[in-house]
């Protein structure tokens, strides 16, 4: 069997993390070409990949909750909310009007994913009794119900149109604000914080990947795929989807504070019904339910701003010229990409990427 | 009690505003079993078609408003025609997901054309009465209310005899009771779904008049308002006509009622509410009424088999 490594002989080699040697070589190239990139990339780049980064640690949250248990939410920005403020209060330098306890990162990461988690224990019991549509009304709700207490919830967030900086980057009681002096070598904070972006990536990548060949992962595939069936089989749903929106929540508790440490500064208004949407058409244009979806999701999220710029400078255009201004293009780019990846390739860009793979792994034989 | 009456008029001359778009919410819902978040953005993008025929181009105020009206029906008509129709049989998630991509697609097309400043409608309202109201035993009312109510009740109970007269009426009901068995009965489906959408278009565009008009004006936050139609049709229950004009007025008087009297009740108990809070109020109440009743007051209760 040796010679023939993609023959899985057992199913527990097909579940493997990376099925065969191609996808373990290809990732550890990956990861020293990213790991190598922060010291060669611009701040420009550096900035934008992180972000993308952080943002699909919150991507794979909802991808738990509606791509592998099927229950369409919309108060997955409400939660990276929470994350945001919690590890802003528990982080961050308190003033006259917000709270803040200037703890170590050890400390406010890990505990804005747990809060999060805790408050989507609110939406279980209604989760289990509500499906479908009644059940993206009610985390419509509690969306609108959270954005209200964010903006007048002043202590904690600064209140509305004001906002308050956020957690500041203290590991081991090492204070990174102003980057990391290692022998005549500084690190600086943006290389910091890419690289913290890139190992929480991959934890919480590693984590889904193997919460989708899990007994929990199979079990919301169930209930996506019939909640009545599931549960015939033993599935207890009470307890799935009770996980799987407290999964969910921790990841985007989690993502949501390491993106706030890159942006500096966070207003309330920013968790409004957009913001959770965009949740949605990441996962909905990277590939619902995929392991590597929400990642192309979020760099397409955060990349695509700048390919448009980009075109728009090799084509002589000028802002002033065209009838709409960049982010009303960059607005009708994603809703046309929700719509036409839904009509057109539901797997989203994780699907292209898999027909694009086969065909050039049986090339040149086209089947 | 003169606050009382205040708060019931502009409670229900909001809920007359949410009832026609929750209307449309029902109608899509009852024949395509589709949720459509494009209809708050089609209820703007009607505002905006007749204030840029009224005021931009100088076309008298009626008439612009029967194009516009029209115009936003058939905006409807060519969604349905082109992002819905090849979406059918898909999951409901899906056809969600993608009604919002439409709603991005309409909404921004239309704040670029509002840009910074709001719009007016150009209609006569304002000219009517004191600045466009009247005082009636202490209760000051809007023209423009008592026009969206009573347009409100005409058009429910136009829409009312529609369904039980008229072939297409009849039809419709056919259709959102069973697809496949209209559609072996003769019933051209296809174009039912487009005259659901060509109703709940002209639906819309008559509440987003009634929410841009007079004094309000049209900016690029006006479909909150028509947002708000949503948890009254939650309330009502998804697809029940009745149920959406009940959840319509529940949700209307919620909100002037929690208007006018949460500083009262702020002083009484100490409570901070917070500010706008009469604008959440209807979806803790929607919140409230799904985890009692989840098919809503008026739903029907879902029958599901494995």
């Amino acid at each position: 069997m040796k010679s023939r490594p993609n023959l899985y002989t057992n199913y527990a080699k097909e579940t493997a993390i990376f099925s065969n040697n191609t996808q373990k070589f290809w990732f550890f190239i990956l990861l020293l070409l990213s790991i190598s990139l922060c010291f060669v990339a611009t701040d420009y780049w550096i900035l934008l990949i992180s972000r993308s980064l952080a943002f699909s640690i919150g991507a794979w949250g909802i991808n738990i909750v509606s791509g592998l248990a099927g229950q369409i939410t919309l108060a997955h920005g409400s939660f990276i909310g929470i994350g945001v403020y919690t590890a802003a209060v528990l982080g961050g330098v308190a003033s006259d009007s917000v709270w803040g306890l200037e703890l170590d990162m050890l400390i406010w990461l890990p505990v804005a994913g747990i809060v999060a988690a805790l408050f989507s224990f609110i939406l279980a019991p209604i989760a289990v009794r509500l499906k479908g549509l009644n059940l993206a009304l009610v985390t419509l709700a509690f969306l609108f119900i959270c954005s209200h207490i964010f903006s007048n919830f002043i202590s904690v967030t600064g209140g509305a149109g004001l906002g308050r900086k956020v957690a500041k980057l203290v590991l081991f009681g090492v204070n990174l604000e102003d980057g990391l002096l290692i022998g005549n070598f500084l690190l600086e904070k943006n290389q910091i914080q890419y690289l913290m972006c890139l190992f929480l990536c991959i934890v919480m990548g590693f984590g889904f990947k193997n919460l989708v060949r899990s007994r929990a992962g199979r079990a919301y595939a169930g209930i996506r795929d019939g909640d009545i069936a599931a549960e015939a089989l033993g599935v207890n749903l009470f307890r799935y989807k009770a996980s799987a929106f407290a999964l969910a929540s921790f990841y985007a508790g989690v993502g949501g504070a390491m993106a706030s440490t890159i942006s500096g500064g966070v207003e309330p208004g920013l968790f409004n019904l957009l913001f959770s949407i965009l949740a949605v058409a990441i996962i909905v244009i990277g590939g619902a339910g995929t392991v590597l979806g929400p990642l192309f999701g979020a760099f397409f999220y955060i990349m695509a701003p700048g390919l448009i710029q980009y075109i728009l400078k090799i084509t002589d255009l000028t802002e002033s010229a065209l009838p709409l201004n960049l982010g009303q293009i960059e607005a009708m780019v994603f809703g046309l990409c929700i719509i036409l990846f839904l009509i057109f390739e539901p797997r989203g860009l994780w699907g292209i990427w898999f027909r694009l793979r086969n065909y050039f792994k049986a090339w040149p034989f086209s089947y | 009690m003169t606050i009382f009456f205040q708060a019931t008029v502009e409670g229900l001359s909001l809920a007359a505003i949410y009832s026609l778009v929750a209307l449309g919410f029902v109608l899509i819902y009852k024949s395509m079993d589709v949720l459509s978040f494009a209809q708050p953005a089609l209820a703007v993008v009607g505002a905006g078609l007749i204030s840029s025929l009224a005021v931009d181009r100088g076309i008298p105020f009626w008439i612009s408003l029967i194009i516009g009206i029209t115009l936003t029906g058939v905006i409807g008509l060519i969604v349905e025609r082109t992002f819905l129709r090849p979406m059918v049989g898909e999951p409901v998630f899906s056809v969600a997901i993608l009604t919002i991509g439409i709603d991005i697609l309409l909404r921004t097309t239309l704040d670029n054309w509002i840009g910074l400043n709001p719009r007016y409608m150009g209609d006569p309202f304002p000219t009517f009465g004191t600045f466009g109201s009247t005082e009636i035993g202490g209760v000051t009312i809007k023209y423009l209310e008592i026009a969206g109510l009573s347009t409100a009740i005409l058009i429910i109970l136009l829409l009312n005899i529609f369904f039980r007269v008229s072939k297409y009426g009849v039809a419709m009901r056919a259709t959102s009771f069973d697809q496949e068995a209209a559609l072996a009965q003769g019933i051209n489906v296809g174009r039912i779904f487009g005259l659901v959408w060509f109703i709940a278009g002209i639906l819309a565009a008559f509440a987003g008049f009634f929410i841009t008009g007079g004094f309000n004006t049209l900016s690029q936050t006006s479909f909150v308002v028509a947002l708000r139609a949503l948890p009254a049709v939650v309330i009502g229950g998804l697809d029940s006509i009745p149920g959406a004009v009940v959840g319509s007025i529940i949700i209307g008087l919620t909100q002037g009622y929690v208007a006018y009297y949460q500083y009262d009740f702020e002083l009484l108990t100490g409570i901070t509410l917070g500010n706008g809070f009469s604008l959440v109020a209807p979806y803790i109440i929607m919140f409230f009424i799904l985890v009692l009743k989840p098919d809503g007051l008026f739903g029907t209760k879902e029958v599901e088999r494995v």
